[in-house]
């Protein structure tokens, strides 16, 4: 007869033990990794699901080079920081769903400093969701955090309530607007930039200005948050060649107005954009055959059945809004489909395994890819 | 002041019988007694009458699963005053590891409960109609619409016109207090007396005032979060668009629903309908879809601000992007219809476009409509289901 504890162990269900075996001292490792979250929120039927294909066919002709996990849960709180932050910490949050306060436990970001010291510029989070200022860290120094639309909104406020000319209907003007906020006060934005105190470091500056510029000079005339958070993050891996970042793109939460078309046009330029941030990797000497990228989205939405109306929000709790999909590619990932479930805090404790970081968290890694 | 049932129920202690998470859901549900409507009251009356009246053993059964929920979560005489529902209630339910389980509680609730419920209302029974319109500059024919809905299609012999043809079926008889709806983005259709009439066009004073209000409430005052600023918005003055405290409510609360109804018609004309069905449960609703403008660059980010102010560039129509839209929304919107035992198997639901000859029909076997069906029979068949 099994005791209690030996019966909790073998059905899988005893935390100690699941700290335990991925606690041991990784060995040193010179991966880099890139969580890219589908911020808030996208459901399965927009995506790898039948018709869903056709609004990603990035991702979709990407599939077949990584590693493709079917079953990927969100058990957590579905609002965005708590899923980004139990994405990173390992561990369900329950804290503020609106960013007030840090995740209540540490980060990957921080044990990677912690325990590789590198320089600050290597470990980043750019993240199109205004309120995500505090994901970086818990309690010590984690992830440089920039927040693209918060400056983005800034600027464009700014414009209007000056008045005259062409407004924001002249991009140029956007961009000195933009430049002049990043001379002014970034802090002021919400973002931490460990190296630049109240003045931004001189290269952390020109990094950004020459990001901006991309941005407002793009062929296609980006206008949205998430095509600033691609630029800069571009141009962050260009010139710092980060080991650890997080990507969170959010575009798709325009799902809230109501409008199925804005919604659909979100996901397949956040699709675009991964796309184009995997070509980066594959064309950058920094970053090509030694990254391991995890792509994943933040939450689903209400299904089309629920009672909650649909996809203009995610807060039912049904299938639809918890179970989605992870898609590893790069560095060790290897190819191929994977059934069994697997959860959102298992990102983080992957990732610390990928750098070579002991991570006590909930989550496990997944051992497929590490 | 709650209705007098309601209220005997109260003072011999109902509401301290059941668990503390229902009581006060309910207890705030109730509490302002005047802004409900008339389905609503009877709603409540009936359901706590139905739980007052329990056996006792099935009183305790009915509510075990709940309290065992509660008990896990922490809720408790101490952390959860029996008499307010607040916003700090509200996250502590969300954030907790055991909200699943409350939820699946609740639900379980109430599958117990409805069944008996609705039982009633089905005998008591009475023919509805629901009319969808889509506007006429939609890109795409009549076999491209309504695809997401299983229904008959009929051809018409002429193009329906809704000012012309549906104008009249409103305004028959004389409709009892929120009982016919008209809910449009534009305002092509005349409010008949006696229907509950609401346009987005119509509201723009409004929803203009609401926007200045909240753009100031947002930049000023540090608000955690939606949910504070959905209760500093209850506290704000703006006058109201209806002489009827109860229709100036309903409007208020569904354009400060944080569902983008302040920004774009359609979801308006969608969130009103559904909320209308929810709470009013009337016999007739025409709920009359428009053309939603394309977004502009970087102004649109500025969501609490009046495009046509804040950027240049001339607004332009987005009749591709109104027509995906709303492939999803009429689904949503029947489906809100399909809950409520009052309109399972005796409503009729036509889905049409203003200047198309055909229309989409889903209504039980016994709505019978001619082979030869034009605009003014497709009325007068919709007037017989009413038997108006």
């Amino acid at each position: 007869m099994l005791s209690k504890r030996q019966f909790l162990q073998a059905a899988g269900l005893s935390v100690a033990s699941r700290i335990a075996t991925h606690g041991a001292e990784p060995a040193e490792s010179a991966r880099k990794v890139i969580i890219v979250t589908f911020g808030g929120g996208v459901r399965y039927s927009e995506t790898f699901s039948g018709d869903g294909l056709r609004n990603i066919p990035h991702l979709a002709a990407l599939k077949g080079q990584g590693r493709f996990y079917r079953d990927c849960r969100n058990l957590g709180v579905l609002s965005h920081y708590n899923s980004t932050a139990s994405i990173l910490t390992g561990q369900w949050q329950r804290v503020d769903d609106f960013g007030f306060q840090p995740p209540a436990s540490p980060t990957i970001f921080e044990a990677f400093r912690q325990q590789r010291k590198p320089n600050p510029m290597d470990a980043w989070a750019i993240c199109t969701n205004k309120s995500f200022s505090s994901i970086g860290a818990a309690t010590s120094a984690g992830a440089n955090v920039v927040l693209p639309k918060q400056l983005l909104l800034d600027a464009v406020k700014d414009i209007v309530k000056r008045g005259g000319g062409m407004g924001v209907a002249d991009r140029e003007n956007v961009r000195r607007r933009l430049e002049t906020i990043l001379e002014e006060g970034y802090e002021g934005v919400g973002w931490t930039v460990f190296k630049g105190g109240k003045q931004l470091d001189q290269k952390v500056r020109e990094t950004l200005t020459h990001a901006l510029v991309e941005y407002i000079n793009g062929p296609e005339a980006p206008a949205s948050g998430d095509e600033l958070t691609f630029f800069i993050t571009r141009e962050v891996m260009r010139e710092f060649a980060p080991r650890v970042i997080l990507v969170n793109f959010w575009d798709m939460d325009v799902a809230h107005w109501g409008s199925y078309s804005l919604y659909l046009q979100a996901v397949t330029r956040t699709d675009r954009l991964t796309g184009m941030l995997w070509d980066e990797i594959q064309s950058n000497p920094s970053y090509k055959d030694k990254t391991s990228v995890m792509i994943l989205p933040e939450l689903g939405r209400d299904g089309d059945a629920n009672a909650a109306n649909g996809f203009l929000n995610h807060r039912s709790g049904d299938a639809s809004c918890r179970n989605m999909w992870m898609l590893a590619l790069g560095a060790g990932v290897g190819r191929g489909e994977i059934e069994r479930p697997v959860a959102h805090i298992d990102i983080a404790a992957t990732a610390a395994q990928m750098l070579g970081v002991k991570f006590d968290c909930t989550g496990r890694p997944l051992t497929e890819i590490v | 002041m709650v209705s007098p049932l309601l209220q005997a129920l109260i003072d011999n202690g109902l509401f301290d019988r059941i668990p503390a998470s229902f009581s006060t859901f309910f207890f705030d549900q109730i509490k302002d007694w005047q802004l409900l409507f008339p389905a609503e009251q009877v709603y409540f009356e009936r359901l706590f009458t139905l739980v007052d009246k329990l056996p006792p053993e099935e009183f305790k059964d009915l509510f075990s699963t709940l309290r065992q929920a509660e008990v896990k979560m922490g809720i408790n005489e101490k952390t959860w005053p029996r008499r307010s529902f607040s916003l700090e209630q509200v996250d502590f339910l969300n954030r907790n590891p055991h909200y699943s389980e409350w939820r699946a509680a609740v639900a379980q609730i109430f599958s117990r409960l409805d069944p008996v419920m609705n039982a009633e209302i089905q005998r008591k029974g009475r023919p509805r109609l629901s009319v969808v319109l889509s506007p006429s500059e939609l890109p795409v024919g009549p076999d491209r619409l309504w695809t997401r809905l299983k229904g008959r299609r009929y051809t018409l012999e002429s193009p329906l016109d809704p000012a012309l043809h549906l104008a009249p079926l409103l305004a028959s008889d004389k409709p009892a207090p929120y009982d016919r709806w008209l809910i449009q983005a534009g305002n092509e259709l005349p409010a008949a007396p006696g229907i509950v009439s609401l346009s987005y066009d119509e509201l723009q004073p409004y929803r203009q005032k609401l926007t200045d209000e909240v753009q100031q409430i947002v930049e000023k005052e540090q608000l955690r979060g939606p949910r504070e600023l959905g209760n500093r918005l209850k506290r704000m003055k703006v006058a109201p668009p209806s002489k009827d405290p109860l229709l100036a409510e309903f409007v208020r609360a569904v354009l400060l629903a944080g569902n983008g109804t302040l920004l774009i018609n359609n979801t308006f004309v969608e969130w009103a309908s559904v909320q209308a069905i929810r709470r009013a449960r009337p016999s007739l609703t025409i709920s009359s879809f428009g053309i939603r403008n394309k977004m502009k660059p970087f102004s649109s980010l500025l969501i609490y601000s009046d495009p046509e102010q804040t950027n240049p560039i001339p607004t332009q129509i987005d009749t591709l992007g109104t027509y995906v839209d709303l492939e999803l929304l009429y689904l949503y919107v029947w489906q809100e219809y399909e809950k409520y035992a009052e309109y399972q198997r005796n409503t009729v639901h036509i889905f049409g476009a203003a200047g198309m000859d055909e229309i989409l029909v889903i209504a039980p076997p016994d709505f019978a409509l001619p082979a030869k069906l034009n605009p003014e029979k497709l009325v007068a068949a919709g007037r017989d289901w009413l038997q108006w």
